[in-house]
């Protein structure tokens, strides 16, 4: 199956007067790709889901299905499979039923319905039970009717909103790699809401993250983890120190420090990023930043070990993986910590 | 909008001829006199309403029903809390068991139920034969007076109170009870601060519907009144179907409808306060 | 635990004093006796009998039901989309029109029996079918709305969203997930259509009454004391 492209071009949602909760949003989606929507809550990514399947009504902008304008179409002739965050599976009808459904509505015949709803339950290893009813099903099995129940229409766009968040944790990463593999295998063209970054990071080809209605950054995970652009991206995706800084004559002093940025700088006040498993216990050399300071807290979180060292008057949390014989650092004591150069994340600060 | 209003329209439409147009009509007529030979005639005047206010019966029938009202709304919020609150409390087993024992009487209508407070009540009945055997010559009379009334209308009552203050109960939980109890306040006051002030918006609907529909009580005061206790409900059958005094009927309906819109406005004051 | 004994006795009275008419009412209809006298002298089957031999009884328990099915079917049929577009719809004067097409079940029955007697008279439409239906809905149209706004609140969410994506035009998103789903919510509309002309007749016990999903606020229109005026409103 070829995935089919989709376009975004200049989608709006306006709610009365309040500003945009989806503002101009363009997006090219290639076909078969599975792209992240991902965004704090508010931030206009179910939205955007929502007209995508047609659920609400755009203000403005179109959505191009392979070059065809489907903007002014009804969510029944979108030919897109929804999955709710809260699976909205029909409750009067049997898992089977549920699945049928979609089918019995592009009239197809009762034998290849039958045939193709077993196929569909196969594939998300459900076929043993066809004729529960969804109340009777575990989170997770729901979950996978639901999933087979929009791929049975063998629909041009996969849409996923928030599919796994009502899912505890274990069960969510089981569910995050089957998503994936039938994704893979189908080939469909796939986009996935959530507000988890790790989820996102796991699944997606592409990331578009969002803020105020807008995409604050598109790229694959590695990109957006490694490259973020900006500091709202820097601080969602992943985690971060976050420390005030201020730029002059190609270097950054926070305090009493002074460290290398990867790149020039304008001068001014910065913010200076760093993920804290990118700081080790060592000596810098060449092409690293290197700090002294004090122990301040140290937590011991079994696989890592996680210390708050004081320096320049700022605070930097310091994560490693946990070794037998290296015994943590004691409060108090004067360490040196490091990290590459190329591990810097600059921001000029947001409007001060 | 379209669609919707297409959608409303049947619903608005028989609105309008059965509910708005008589109502209207209804309100009109108490703007016309009755001929003394029967029938209404030409409007529009004052003289219905001058003689409802110039007449000390209708004032007198007006607050009596008023006072009735709040009497039979005071005793049937004393005699339904106390039973909400135990099913409320009661084991979940229980609970439901209690709950449709408390609501079964609404399965049976009120004419039956007032027949049922006549066999109780009358002069041959239950209690008269309970005080006769503990040795009283002449129990009291308790039916075709305004005793057996208000004791067969809160009996009647009861359920919806208790439907109310259950719906109101519904905040309350057992463990903000335990946390008061926890800070040190003895039972008596935890009912006080804590389950009483958590209870008030069930109240006061339990309240509200159990005036409301005391004022608009209509078979229980004329079975158990026995053409003794008169109320606005009844009042305004007889003029209307006895009498044939239309404007009568209907200043007295207009009156009543005033009551209760005061009765409304006064809860939503109450609620407000209450929920503020 | 005095408090606790005076307690349990308090809850014992209050729930003998609620549940005491309606449990004699039963010993009380095999009564032997022409009168209310307890305790009765005798048990006999008499008054069933003298029910079966009352043939006038019978034909109006028969126009009774005729009458209910109509009522039922014109109230879901009117009730249906209006509950819908009360129930969704987010426009200016949605709550005034809810207040206005519910309000004859909060007002005293016997005042709106009165205001359709009267302008019933005038268009002659007492002890006429039509009459007879109108009155009804008077009660059970506003009823009807207020139970399928209910059901039609209660449904789960996304359903019919779901639906639609799955290609399913939205007639047929209301014939397959809308109704289906509200069904509970209809039987109970259906069975009062039926329970409000039981209850209309003149001089007989009201028909049978229920809770409602809809809850306690449901439940005071169905105490209606005043139904013999609106009896002599249908029965002329």
């Amino acid at each position: 199956m070829a995935g089919t492209a989709l376009v975004l071009e200049g989608l709006t949602k306006r709610y009365g007067a309040l500003a945009p909760a989806v503002d101009a949003l363009s997006l090219t989606v290639q076909p078969g790709e599975f792209i992240g929507l991902l965004g704090p809550s508010g931030c206009g990514k179910t939205t955007t889901l929502r007209m995508i399947g047609g659920l609400i009504e755009a203000s403005g902008g179109r959505v191009l299905v392979d070059g065809r304008d489907v903007t002014a179409l009804p969510p029944h002739r979108r030919d897109m499979g929804i999955v709710f965050q809260n699976y909205a599976l029909f409750p009067h009808m049997d898992v089977a039923g549920n699945v049928a459904f979609g089918l019995e509505m592009r009239g197809m015949k009762r034998g290849e319905i039958a045939a193709k709803v077993q196929a569909a339950l196969d594939l998300v290893r459900l076929g043993h039970l066809a004729k529960r009813r969804p109340k009777e099903l575990s989170g997770g099995q729901q979950q996978r009717v639901a999933l087979a129940r929009a791929l049975v229409i063998e629909p041009s766009v996969l849409l996923l909103d928030e599919p796994l968040s009502n899912l505890d944790a274990k069960l969510r990463e089981e569910m995050r790699a089957e998503i994936q593999d039938i994704q893979r295998r189908l080939g469909i063209t796939t986009i996935f809401v959530t507000h988890d970054q790790a989820e996102a990071l796991a699944m997606c080809d592409r990331i578009a993250v969002m803020a105020q209605g807008r995409i604050a950054q598109l790229g694959t995970p590695h990109d957006i983890y490694e490259h973020p652009a900006s500091e709202f991206v820097a601080d969602f995706v992943g985690r971060s120190n976050r420390i005030a800084g201020h730029a002059a004559d190609g270097r950054i002093t926070i305090g009493d420090l002074a460290i290398d940025a990867p790149a020039p700088v304008a001068p001014g006040p910065v913010t200076v990023m760093i993920r804290p498993h990118r700081i080790a216990f060592t000596a810098g050399g060449a092409g690293w930043n290197e700090v002294r300071g004090s122990v301040r807290r140290v937590t011991y979180v079994g696989d890592v070990l996680a210390c708050e060292i004081a320096a320049g008057g700022a605070a930097f949390l310091v994560e490693q993986p946990t070794r037998p014989g290296a015994p943590p650092p004691e409060t108090g004591t004067e360490v040196r910590i490091a990290w590459r150069v190329a591990d810097t994340l600059v921001f000029p600060r947001e409007s001060a | 909008m379209r669609l919707p209003a297409l959608l409303l329209g049947p619903a608005l439409l028989v609105n309008l001829a059965i509910f708005i147009a008589p109502m209207a009509n209804l309100a009109a007529l108490s703007f016309h006199e009755a001929r003394p030979s029967g029938g209404v005639g030409p409007g529009p005047t004052l003289a219905t309403w001058a003689s409802i206010a110039e007449d000390e019966y209708y004032i007198e029938l007006v607050t009596g029903s008023i006072g009735v009202a709040l009497g039979v709304t005071v005793l049937t919020l004393l005699a339904g809390y106390p039973l909400a609150l135990f099913i409320h409390r009661a084991a979940p087993r229980w609970r439901n068991l209690l709950m449709v024992a408390c609501i079964s009487p609404l399965l049976v209508s009120a004419v039956v139920r007032t027949y049922g407070w006549m066999v109780i009540l009358g002069d041959t009945g239950l209690v008269a034969a309970v005080l006769r055997f503990l040795g009283m010559a002449k129990p009291p009379r308790m039916v075709f007076n305004l005793t057996g009334v208000v004791i067969a209308l809160v009996e009647i009552l009861m359920p919806t109170m208790i439907l109310c203050l259950l719906a109101g109960f519904g905040r309350l939980n057992a463990s903000l009870e335990e946390a008061a109890a926890s800070l040190g306040a003895p039972r008596w006051r935890v009912f006080m601060r804590v389950v009483l002030p958590l209870s008030l918006p069930g109240v006061l609907l339990g309240c509200l519907l159990a005036f409301v529909l005391t004022v608009s009580s209509f078979i229980t005061p004329k079975l158990l009144g026995g053409g003794r206790v008169i109320l606005l409900a009844t009042e305004i059958y007889d003029q209307a179907i006895v009498t044939l005094n239309w404007p009568v009927a209907a200043a007295l309906s207009v009156l009543s409808l005033a009551v209760f819109g005061l009765a409304l406005l006064l809860y939503g004051r109450l609620l407000r306060m209450v929920e503020a | 635990m005095i408090g606790r004994a005076a307690h349990r006795t308090l809850i014992a009275a209050l729930f003998l004093f609620l549940l005491a008419p309606v449990v004699l009412v039963i010993p009380m209809s095999f009564s032997a006796d022409a009168f209310l006298i307890w305790p009765p002298s005798g048990f006999s089957l008499r008054w069933y009998a003298a029910m079966w031999r009352e043939t006038k009884l019978i034909d109006a328990a028969r126009n009774s039901f005729l009458l209910a099915c109509l009522v039922c079917a014109v109230t879901l049929v009117i009730a249906m989309p209006a509950a819908l577009v009360l129930a969704r719809g987010r426009f200016r004067g949605r709550e005034a029109l809810v207040a206005l097409l519910t309000a004859p079940l909060l007002l005293p029955t016997i005042v709106l029996a009165l205001a359709l007697l009267i302008l019933f008279v005038g268009y002659g439409l007492i002890g006429s079918w039509p009459g007879l239906l109108l009155a009804h809905l008077l009660v059970a149209l506003p009823y009807g709305i207020r139970v399928l706004m209910t059901a039609v609140s209660t449904l789960p969410p996304a359903v019919e969203e779901a639906a639609s994506s799955l290609g399913a035009p939205p007639w047929r998103v209301f014939r397959r997930i809308t109704l289906p789903l509200m069904l509970p919510g209809v039987t109970a509309t259906a069975a009062t259509g039926r329970d409000v002309p039981l209850r209309g007749k003149p001089d007989r016990p009201a028909g049978r009454r229920g809770v409602s999903a809809a809850g306690a606020a449901d439940a005071q229109h169905r105490h209606r004391a005043g139904a013999r005026g609106g009896a002599r409103a249908d029965a002329g």
